[in-house]
């Protein structure tokens, strides 16, 4: 056991410290920040109690930052994740150029989030852009569909179906040749149509990498900054707003710590209470 | 061996339907890098076609001079610092929560697993308050280590489920043999785990690599910054000026293509390694 | 082609290495686009590097927005700029009172405070000390296009009042022609609208009061009325299409192109008008007119009140003495003069705007000359937050999503926060 306490004693601390420094630290902080007012310099004097929660919520930007994010993750949800698992079904076989489909569909996930923003603002510009040229082309007037209050939002949206449709989608291709064929065999035998196996055989038994798909795609819906800002920055008028985006532009930009934090608190609350949700599901289904 | 699919779907419907979202996927792309060699004027009137002529100035402006070059090189030693760190301090403390079972270890475990859930913009302001304290602002370190720590939980997950799948005899015998646990690590667990290195290591790279936030709230100063800054930067310069832009952004995604073409094979694989076995 | 890859691979060598070759680093960050300009001050740099061996002063750039969202995170960091470009106003007493701005009073004392117009040192004096060196006044007004204005029959000289150039827009839009440029991404160019109309409406004496709290403070009938009146020409639909997200620098460069006949904006418009227009000239001198902004019937405000701005350069805390210098160095009366003539900027030190060659520039000096009340733009006066607030209204009523008495009810609002409780 001598060499049971060096390793201990040497191994761990690494990963504990920085951790803890970097990552624990900062997240108790952030609760202890979000109930005073305090600009970042000195140390915060100005307590005002639960102050920056009320104005949060008040506020029509972080609302419509609530509700984007909803919006996102009820798109994923809905549009996406079918999208990839039609396309995994369709690629999922050893056909003639499978692997090169493959390929493509994920080269968008490959691209830093920043990038592919800043390519789609290119794409969505409405004077240089594909979206303008090809609605000039069939003889409507060019949309400055980033500049729309009701359609930049879509416009995001179709962004992230693009992103990332490609990464769920291998992961349903991974389960589904998992899955043994004998059992379609089966199926096939006992008279089952497609569509019935599909329901019955395929999606039971790809409950475990949907609900690892739903994991992520929810995870990181609530995440979104790095697209948002090369394409709206939140904007216009506050209409692309996502809780990070509004953690940036009201949090970090003005230097207002407590209420930055207190955006912070809300971000973390919302991800505990996915988690404990999602612990639910998945107990339930064993 | 075949897979069947659930569904038969005639290969014409099939094949046209993925070649057009293969459309869909790479028309942006393909715009964006033949954008590059247009002219401000030529990219107006046509932005989907081929270069009316090829303008080859626009990437090698950007490709000869030093700004460039110098955005991959922050974000090279910026991503190598983070992955080595991660990997060693991940490694270690997996190894640990492996094999050595004591009073608060399961504690202890579930502690680093949690920064699993929380994305590090919860936590941005304070991080910042306390990245400047610390003095860091500004310099790399003050990207690498809160990158480390963020990616510490996923990391020691991966590495800890590989290691518990090790064959126990091996740990077993060594342990007969009077080997110690550093030993141990460093003659028997680490050679083994190079599939799981290569996996969390390149996860670790990547995400370093595109990573936006962290970057610019921490750094200030032009000549630190990653590609990510960079490339806004730039933008920002010439916001009037796409076909500039463009080609700046194609040569800023070549890294990440070409990284991809070359590693596909173990980046897909170790995406679903374990996950679905989880 | 051999010489480049050598001098590439020297620069990124040098540039990871802490210690520059020079004994002495000053580094100054600012914010213009227009390669001239800019140009200009690396050209009064290399000078002083002559002058003075030993010391290598670094003109380094950051685009406008990023600029002002990096400021807050850029001043607490030890490797901060020596020199920042300042618009001062609030954001400039934030700044000094976090003790990051050097005191300059000393070491202006004397022959370098005298070279300043009074109104210039003024603006950069808190508290009985001198924090920064002013550098140029801009005001803000309305260029435009004189063919477009032609082709529509509309005739600059007769917009006087607020009804004028409503009456003007109206007859733009029936030529054809888009009334308005407007940056509307970058919020602060629209909030030009609202500020003037306050200044028209309750002059230097609304404003006054409001700083001091009195009555409603910001949600006070002349800035309600402000609101309306910018609301009146919203209605017109008088932007261009898409302009809530076009930059500043894209605005400019659309003027330039000729796509809108007229654009409220300061005069340092023009620089990056060139720097962004198709043909890096945009606009030509002859063909582009400039009007005052209309009074507003009613209005207690002078009709030769102005709007716009004083900037300066502030030096940062724990700067070397060579960045004081070098200020001094810039603030010559022979560089301001050749500035001024350039057409760059309208220099403060005393006796250069004489210099000036560009007509509008010059009739733009002579206005803020004559001036009782400069106000300096409400987003840097009022200071960070309050001034974010200004720019976000502006933009929610020119999106039609605020009311102008929600408008001034936010502003008023955020400015109780910002200015109660320890500061």
């Amino acid at each position: 056991m001598n060499g049971k306490l060096a390793v201990v004693l040497l191994f761990l601390p690494p990963a504990l410290f920085l951790f803890t420094l970097f990552v624990a630290l900062p997240m108790g902080e952030a609760a202890w920040y979000s109930v005073y007012n305090w600009n970042g310099y000195g140390t915060p004097e100005n307590f005002v109690g639960l102050k920056n929660y009320i104005l949060l919520f008040h506020d029509r930007a972080f609302r419509s930052a609530l509700v984007n994010n909803l919006l996102i993750i009820v798109v994923s949800l809905a549009v996406q994740l079918p999208l990839a698992f039609a396309l995994a079904v369709l690629v999922a076989d050893r056909f003639r150029g499978a692997v090169t489909f493959r390929m493509i569909f994920f080269v968008p996930y490959i691209l830093a989030e920043v990038a592919a923003g800043l390519i789609w603002r290119f794409v969505y510009d409405g004077d240089y852009g594909l979206v303008a040229k090809a609605a000039t082309a069939v003889g409507f007037a060019a949309p400055y569909v980033l500049a729309d209050r009701d359609l930049a939002m879509y416009a995001i949206l179709v962004v992230i179906v693009w992103k990332y449709f490609g990464f769920h989608m291998m992961i349903y291709i991974a389960g589904l040749q998992q899955i043994d064929p004998n059992l379609y065999e089966a199926a096939h035998i006992d008279g089952a149509t497609g569509r019935q196996i599909l329901w019955r055989v395929t999606l039971p038994m790809l409950r475990p990498t949907i609900m690892l798909s739903v994991f992520f795609a929810v995870l990181g819906s609530i995440q979104f900054f790095d697209l948002i800002m090369p394409l709206t920055k939140g904007g216009p008028s506050d209409s692309t707003q996502t809780i990070v985006t509004y953690l940036y532009t009201y949090g970090v930009t003005r230097m207002r710590i407590g209420f930055g934090s207190a955006v912070g608190v809300v971000l973390f609350l919302i991800c505990v209470a996915f988690a404990f949700g999602y612990n639910r599901i998945r107990t339930h289904q064993d | 061996m075949r897979y069947d699919t659930p569904v038969t779907i005639a290969p014409f419907l099939r094949i046209a339907v993925l070649l057009l979202f293969a459309g869909l996927v790479l028309i942006p792309l393909v715009a964006t890098v033949l954008g590059g060699f247009k002219s401000l004027g030529d990219l107006r009137v046509n932005p989907f076609g081929l270069p009316e002529s090829w303008e080859w100035d626009n990437y090698w402006s950007i490709l000869s001079g030093p700004r460039y070059w110098h955005l991959l090189l922050n974000s090279l030693i910026i991503s190598v610092l983070t992955a080595v760190l991660t990997l060693a301090a991940a490694s270690m403390a997996a190894f640990v929560f492996a094999h050595v079972r004591f009073f608060g270890s399961r504690l202890l475990l579930q502690y680093l697993l949690l920064g699993l859930l929380f994305p590090a913009a919860t936590a941005i302001l304070p991080l910042f308050i306390k990245i400047r304290d610390l003095g860091l602002l500004d310099t790399y370190w003050g990207v690498v280590l809160p990158q480390v720590a963020f990616g510490l939980g996923m990391s020691i997950l991966l590495f800890h489920n590989f290691f518990r799948q090790l064959p126990g005899e091996l740990f077993d015998a060594a342990l007969v043999d009077g080997c110690g646990y550093i030993r141990f690590f460093r003659y028997v667990t680490l050679p083994l785990s190079r599939p799981i290195i290569a996996v969390v290591g390149v996860i670790v790279f990547v995400h370093s690599w595109n990573s936006y936030l962290l970057p610019l709230v921490v750094l200030n100063r032009d000549s630190l910054y990653p590609w990510p800054l960079g490339m806004m930067a730039y933008q920002g310069e010439y916001s009037t000026d796409w076909q500039l832009v463009l080609a700046f952004v194609t040569l800023t995604i070549l890294p990440a293509v070409c990284m991809f073409i070359v590693a596909q094979k173990y980046l897909v694989a170790g995406l679903t390694a374990g996950a679905v076995k989880g | 082609m051999f010489e480049r890859i050598i001098a590439t691979a020297f620069a990124l060598v040098t540039s990871i290495s802490a210690a520059g070759a020079a004994n002495v680093n000053v580094k100054l960050l600012h914010v213009e686009q227009n390669p001239q300009a800019s140009g200009f001050l690396k050209e009064i740099a290399r000078r002083y590097a002559i002058e003075h061996p030993g010391v290598n002063v670094e003109i380094q750039y950051l685009e406008n927005e990023a600029y002002k969202k990096k400021m807050t995170t850029l001043l607490q960091s030890p490797d901060r700029p020596h020199i920042i470009y300042s618009w001062g106003g609030g954001v400039l007493r934030e700044q000094v009172e976090a003790g990051v701005i050097e005191d300059l009073s000393a070491s202006m004392a004397g022959s370098w405070q005298e070279r300043f117009n009074p109104a210039g040192i003024q603006a950069y004096t808190l508290n009985g000390k001198i924090y920064g060196v002013p550098m140029q006044v801009s005001q803000v007004g309305f260029f435009y296009n004189r063919d477009l204005f032609a082709k529509a029959r509309v005739d600059a000289g007769a917009i006087k009042t607020w009804d004028d150039l409503l009456a003007a827009v109206k007859k733009l839009k029936a030529a054809g022609i888009t009334p308005i440029i407007a940056g509307g991404a970058d919020k602060w160019p629209l909030h030009f609208y609202w500020t003037h109309l306050a200044i028209r409406n309750g002059g230097k004496g609304a404003f006054e009061a409001a700083l001091r709290g009195d009555g409603e403070g910001f949600a006070a009938a002349p800035f309600v009325k402000a609101g309306e009146q910018f609301r009146q020409l919203v209605d017109l639909e008088p932007f261009q299409p898409g302009f809530l997200g076009v930059t500043f620098p894209q605005s400019s460069g659309q003027f330039g192109d000729g796509k809108g006949a007229m654009v409220l904006q300061g005069n340092f418009m023009l620089n990056s008008m060139r720097a962004n227009s198709a043909d890096k000239k945009g606009v030509p001198d002859e063909k582009l007119g400039w009007f005052a902004f209309p009074t507003t019937a009613g209005g207690k405000g002078e009709a030769s009140d102005t709007l716009g701005g004083l900037n300066g350069w502030l030096v940062t805390k724990g700067a070397p003495t060579q960045a004081v210098d070098f200020l001094k160095f810039l603030s010559r009366p022979e560089f301001q003069r050749e500035a001024a003539a350039r057409g760059f900027f309208i220099p403060v030190v005393k006796g250069t705007q004489d210099a000036i060659a560009n007509p509008i520039l010059r009739h733009i000096a002579e206005n803020i000359g004559r001036s009782r009340y400069h106000q300096i733009f409400y987003d840097q006066a009022l200071g960070p937050s309050v001034g974010a607030v200004v720019n976000d209204v502006s933009a929610d009523i020119a999106a039609k999503v605020m009311t102008p008495k929600e408008a001034a009810q936010a502003v008023q609002q955020a400015w109780q926060l910002a200015n109660q409780g320890s500061r």
